[in-house]
This record gives C-alpha cells, structure tokens and sequence, in this order.
C-alpha cells in the first residue's frame, strides 16, 4: 500500500461530506508550520510555566481634604503548585499622617487638647502611673482649635503592617478547601485572625457553593492607655491593653449563567465581642446656650452583630465588560447601608489596553448612639459616639482607571500596568440644629477625598 | 543534562525479531513505541529519548490535568475580554481545529470536552439525562471562540480540549524528528496510532488491529509500506444500557453518541492528523461510516 504525501494531494469525490482536499492542506499546514517552530517553543513553555508567582503590586496615595494623608504599597502573590495547592499572599504597608478629628464639636471660642501620648492638659512634661504600676513620663502634646474649626489632633500618625497568607487544598475534583491567617500590626493595635473555608462544585461545574469560617482576636493598646468609656476626657482616666474578639461566617454561591455572565451572592454575618470603642474618640458637652463645658470619651456597646448580603454580577460581551454589585448591611447597633457599585471596562480592539470608569452610591443611616455632641442638661445616657462614620450619610466615588496590558506570546505570562483615580464624596444627611451660639458654625462638614493609585501586575 | 524533567518519560529498549529494537515509553495514557531496523541499541535509545522528550513535551504543553499546561493558562484566562496570547505552535493547533470544525460542519469540535460533565464512560449504564446533556450545549461550539491568531477569547464555562487531536499531533511530529535523524525504516506507535517512512526490508510493516473483546477471534493483521494508520473505537470506553451500547465519540452538535457506530474504524492516510480526523468523522456517521470512508476515498478497515 503506498499513501499519498502532501504535496500529491488525493482526488476527492464531488459528494464528499467532507472535503478531503482542505483537510490534507490543513494537515500539511498544522504539521510544516510547527516542523519550522516546535522546538524553538519547547523550552520557554516548559520552563516558564511550573510554579510561576504571578504578583499585584500597587502604590496608592489617598488624601482627605484639609485631614489626613495615607501612602500604601501593597504587593500580591500567587502560585500554584505541582499537587495541585495554591498558595496566595499578601503585604500592605500603611502609612497615615495628617490630622484626624477627634469627635469634638466645633465652638466660638478656642478649644485645647492634648494628644493621645499626653498625660493631662498642662503643657508640662508629666508623670503618671500605668496599671501595672510603672513611672512614665511623656512630654505632653498640645494642641488648639480656632472658633469656628473641626478639632481635629495635628499630629495623628500610625503606621500598619498587614501580612496574609491563604492555602488552597484541592480534595477531590470538585471540592476544595482554604485555609488562612492575617496579622496586622500597628504600634497600638495588633490583629490576628483565621480562616477556613471549603467549596465545592455542582451542576456541571457551573455552581459553586463555599462557606467560610473567620476568627478574629484583636489586642488593643493605646497610647497612653485605653480611656475609661463615659469618663471626663479632664481626667484622663486610662486603663491598660483592651481586647476584642470576633467570630463570622460567609455562605456563598457562584453561579454561571451563561457563557456570558456569572453571578455571585454571599451572605454574611459575624459577631464582634470586647473593647469596640475608637480610645482616641471624644464627644463634646454642650449647654443650652451652645458653650462647650466639657468633653467625654465615647462609649460603645460591647457587642455587635453584623449580617450583609453581596451580590455581584459579571457579563462580558466583546470589548466590553462590566461589573455591578449591590450589597446591604445592617448591624445591632441601627447601621443599615446600601452600597451600589458599577465598574464598565472597554478594550481598544487590539486588546492591550482598557479604560474602565466606575461609580459607586453609598448610603446609610446612624447608630442608635451617635450623637453629634451631649446635652449638658440630659442626664447621663448608656452609649454614645459622635464617630461621623456612625452617623447618617451618603456618599458618591467616580473613578477611572487606565490599564495596558502585555503577554508574553511564548510563555504566557502576562504583565498590567495600570493607574486608576478616584474622588470620593460624603455629604451628611441628618444634621440636628445646634443650640445658641453654634447655630452660625458649619457642624457637618462631610468630606472630600482623592485616590490616586499606580499598579503593577506580572 | 542534569534531572529528568516531569515531562520526559523514561525509555527502555527491547528487542523484536529479526533485527528490529523497540524504543518503548509512556505517554499520554498510552504505551508507546519506536520501532526501528537495523540500528544498534545506544543509536536506539538515543532516537527513542528524542521521541520521548518530544511526546512528553506535547503532553504537558497540551495536558488538561496539569496546572502549568498552556490548556490550563487558557483556561485561567477565561471570560478575560481581553482574551490569551498563544504561541505559534498553539497557533497552528487552533487553525488547524478552526479548519476542521469548519470542513465538518462541526463534527470534530474540541470545545466538546465540557459534555464529559454529564458523560462518564465507565462501563456502566449511567446514561445522563437529556436535559444535562442539553444544558451543556450552549457551552459547545469553536465558532463561540474569539480566535484571531495569536490572541484566543475564550467564553465563561468553555474548555478546550486537544485530547481528539494531541495524540496523533504528537506522532507527526515525532516522526518529523526521528525522519530527519535517519534513513533507514522506522515507525511510531502511540498507542495504536501510528505512522511509518518506509517498508522494512522484508516487507510492510505488520498491524494488528483489535477485535472486540466480545469475539474471541485473532486481530486482523494489515500490512503499511508507509504513511498513518489511526483507528478510533469504543472497545473498552462505553456505556451499556437497556442492552444499547453508547460509545464514547460524542456527536459536538448533539452531545450524544451517533447511533449504529462501528465499534472500531481504522483509517490509512498521509498523516496522523488527517487519518484521525477521519476515522474520528467516520464514528460519527453511524451506519454511514463506510460510505463516507468510500466517499473520501481512503483505505479503510471496518469493525462492527
């Protein structure tokens, strides 16, 4: 039997359901084009594909108007093992400085504070006795707020280090399972928590279900000691180290609709049990002539329980894609918020660079015990913070985000640089009138700030 | 040379007849061979790691169970509007699927690996329901791919799957190499597929072709001078059920098994590639296969 080559093409009859002629062209072009290029491409995949890290990094710069200012570098990584595990990561460096409000109410006349680290109000260098007994002397930090001005500590500074890491175990072919930890420090706080999760895939891989379980213990404490909640800020009542524990779970579904579209849904809750109060918060005490007569550090509950649902959805049709999410909260505290969020990428028709805008609503409503200042005349209530993030608001973010993208057409990997700008904008909604002589001061100040982020990702 | 890398199995030399040596390895869930005349066993075991490195190459460039495959990059790249840039090599891969998708009609397809979600051929009489089979359907079909060489789109829910091609891929290009290295007569067998450059000379090389289990009879013997032979069957992957037997050639367009197939079709062409894709087609036609075989005028040798 002689078969014939390439290049004498056999005669195929005319009633052929296939045409014999263009599958021996393409047979001949498949086998003589990588004849030419087989071996050039055996190395660089071979080589370049086992555990390969893949990394996100990003420098960011956010600046709340006239308050504080953070640079944040973060680095991402992932990789994938022979067996199967994935292994994935995460570093973030905070630095903030600037002045951050301290919970006071604005007044007509000049208001002094002292910085955490000081001891008392005089401007003396002073000594004072921590719990355990021990001699501290710290020269006091001072600092006043004109009339009419948000009192806000200049000297706010903290630097955070947070460091993640997650393993992924693969059980079986549709079920996986997660394990991880996160410690974040920060000269007066240190967080530890946990994870563990497991997923597992049905309906033909197109739903996902997941559940995951978090621990969380936080150990809290500040600079100069953790003030006595509802105490004279006068006083300077401090106490030691504070801690706080939490406990969640997220339940989650993931579900392909279409080769399109893919929805997700994750329903939360976790519980939070322990030293819940910002030690660097205070709230003004106002008489009913609107004189400041004093201040008290503010006092939370000592539990709360929060529960929310997220659901995201992700379509794709050509050069574009876009991503809407919609997430509702509520906690015991009488927080509710509602989040909607919209981000819209459009690729050049080369595919290597992509404009992507995104807007994103926020609204929510206020704690039971926000109040923006006491009454000097009410009697003395169970909790209160004037903690604008506990109060009422709504807020708007419009962002826009450039990305080039680069593969590498040997090995595949591919590399994204990207610069995204966002403005963020909260407006206070409930805004009580204020008595006598702080009618005429602007009390809800709300806030304006700016993002702007470099990322790199290889 | 250092360690064996992952992906280079390991080859032994046997000895077969009258001055004929094996170079034998696995790969690709198949035993394979590299049978050669009148060469002595180092030039053997020298041909035959060529072959294995190249085989084992095609396999883990080409594995769907491997995370470090370009199969797996692209499917990690799924759903990405931006899409994958593949080689020139993955390239001519997804032209040469592209062509054959279009030439039939959609009968050869290798986005089909997704009906392996509601398919397992074990044996047994788990016949998935109609509605699985149909749910996946969408998710079916090479023109859904965004494949504008180099860069491929490939949609949420979609695998690719160059399991109905890569064998015999891997023996073209084995054959390329080993050609290129010597004159005298060889042939690959990857698991019965195969390709030889010439008769040996006592004759065509001798090709048993297996019968199903059920017959208890002698494989037919064919003789090649040179060229490929491939055979596509459902002898030891299929589904009985209610005394109908399902094979495991999966109709892209249907998600089911064409009726009345042979159990085993084997196809003599020029190439692997083309002799596969034949013999493949063929399956599908049912009760057809010997027309279209005759139809496309190539040798053909037909088990039912």
């Amino acid at each position: 039997m002689q078969l014939t080559e390439c290049e004498r093409s056999p005669g195929a009859s005319s009633d052929a359901r296939v045409d014999r002629r263009r599958l021996v062209a393409a047979s001949c072009a498949l086998l003589s084009a990588t004849a030419a290029h087989g071996q050039e491409a055996t190395n660089a995949v071979s080589d370049a594909l086992s555990n390969v890290w893949h990394f996100d990094t990003a420098l960011a710069y956010y600046h709340e108007n006239g308050r504080v200012r953070v640079i944040e570098p973060i680095v991402n990584f992932s990789t994938t093992l022979d067996d199967g595990r994935t292994f994935s990561g995460e570093a973030v460096f905070d630095s903030l400085s600037g002045s951050s409000p301290n919970g006071a109410l604005p007044s007509n006349k000049p208001q002094t504070f002292a910085s955490p680290s000081g001891a008392s109000l005089s401007s003396a260098p002073t000594t004072y006795t921590t719990s355990s007994g021990q001699l501290v002397s710290e020269p006091a930090r001072i600092y006043t707020v004109q009339p009419g001005a948000l009192p806000a500590d200049p000297h706010y500074q903290d630097q955070r280090i947070a460091v993640t890491g997650t393993w992924g175990l693969p059980l079986s072919r549709l079920t996986s399972a997660s394990v991880g930890g996160t410690v974040s420090y920060e000269r007066d706080f240190v967080s530890l928590s946990t994870n563990a999760g497991i997923s597992r895939d049905f309906n033909q891989k197109n739903t996902t279900l997941s559940l995951t379980l978090t621990n969380e213990f936080d150990s809290v404490h500040p600079v100069g000691g953790a003030p006595v909640p509802a105490s004279d800020y006068a006083l300077f009542r401090k106490t030691g180290g504070k801690t706080k524990d939490g406990l969640g779970a997220t339940f989650g579904i993931t579900q392909v609709m279409n080769e399109r579209w893919i929805s997700e849904l994750n329903l939360s809750v976790d519980r939070f049990h322990g030293y819940l109060n910002d030690p660097y918060k205070i709230i003004s005490v106002i008489d009913p002539t609107g004189n400041t007569t004093g201040y008290l550090y503010e006092k939370r509950p000592d539990q709360r329980v929060r529960k929310s649902i997220y659901w995201e959805n992700r379509a794709a049709w050509g050069r574009l894609s876009m991503d809407l999410s919609t997430r509702y909260f509520a906690d015991d505290w009488g927080v509710h918020s509602d989040t909607v969020n919209l981000h819209v990428r459009w690729w050049n028709p080369g595919r290597d660079r992509f404009l992507e805008p995104d807007v994103r609503w926020y609204r929510q409503s206020a704690a039971r015990f926000y109040l923006p200042w006491l009454d000097s005349t009410a009697p003395q209530i169970a909790n209160a913070s004037s903690d604008s993030r506990l109060g009422a608001f709504h807020a708007f973010t419009y962002g826009l985000k450039y990305g080039a993208r680069n593969t590498d057409r040997y090995d595949h990997t591919t590399s994204e640089f990207s610069v995204r700008v966002e403005y963020y904008r909260q407006i206070v909604d409930r805004r009580p009138a204020a008595p006598g002589a702080l009618q005429n001061l602007d009390l809800y100040p709300g806030l304006q700030a700016i993002l702007v982020q470099v990322g790199y990702k290889f | 040379m250092g360690e064996r890398p992952a992906s280079e199995p390991a080859v032994t030399i046997e000895r077969r007849g009258d001055g004929f040596l094996a170079a034998c390895f696995a790969a690709m869930a198949s035993p394979c061979e590299l049978l050669l005349h009148d060469v002595d066993a180092d030039r053997a075991g020298a041909l035959g790691e060529i072959a294995a490195r190249e085989a084992g190459r095609i396999e883990a460039k080409y594995s769907r169970y491997r995370d470090d495959s370009v199969v797996a990059a692209i499917h990690r790249s799924r759903g990405d509007p931006a899409g994958i840039l593949v080689d020139p090599e993955t390239a001519s891969l997804l032209d040469f699927a592209r062509e054959c998708f279009a030439l039939s009609e959609g009968a050869f397809d290798i986005t089909s690996g997704v009906l392996r979600r509601a398919w397992r051929f074990d044996g047994s009489a788990r016949v998935p329901e109609a509605d699985a089979v149909a749910a996946l359907l969408p998710l079916v079909g090479f023109a859904k791919l965004g494949w504008q060489a180099p860069r491929l789109l490939l949609p949420i829910g979609m695998e690719l799957d160059f399991g109905g091609l890569g064998k015999e891929y891997a023996v073209d290009r084995v054959f390329q190499l080993i050609a290129a290295e010597t004159q005298e007569p060889f042939l690959v067998n990857f698991g019965g597929d195969l390709r030889a450059n010439r008769a040996t000379p006592s004759g065509p090389w001798r090709i048993g072709v297996e019968r199903p289990e059920s017959e208890r009879r002698a494989a037919m013997i064919l003789g090649l001078e040179r060229g490929a032979l491939t055979t596509s069957g459902d002898a030891r992957r299929y589904l009985l059920k209610q005394g109908r037997r399902y094979g495991h050639i999966l109709d892209p367009r249907t998600g089911w098994p064409a009726p009345g197939s042979p159990r085993s079709v084997t196809v003599a062409a020029a190439s692997c590639v083309e002799a596969g894709l034949l013999s493949t087609l063929a399956m599908l036609q049912g009760a057809a296969a010997e027309a279209f075989l005759a139809a496309q005028g190539a040798t053909h040798w037909i088990l039912r």
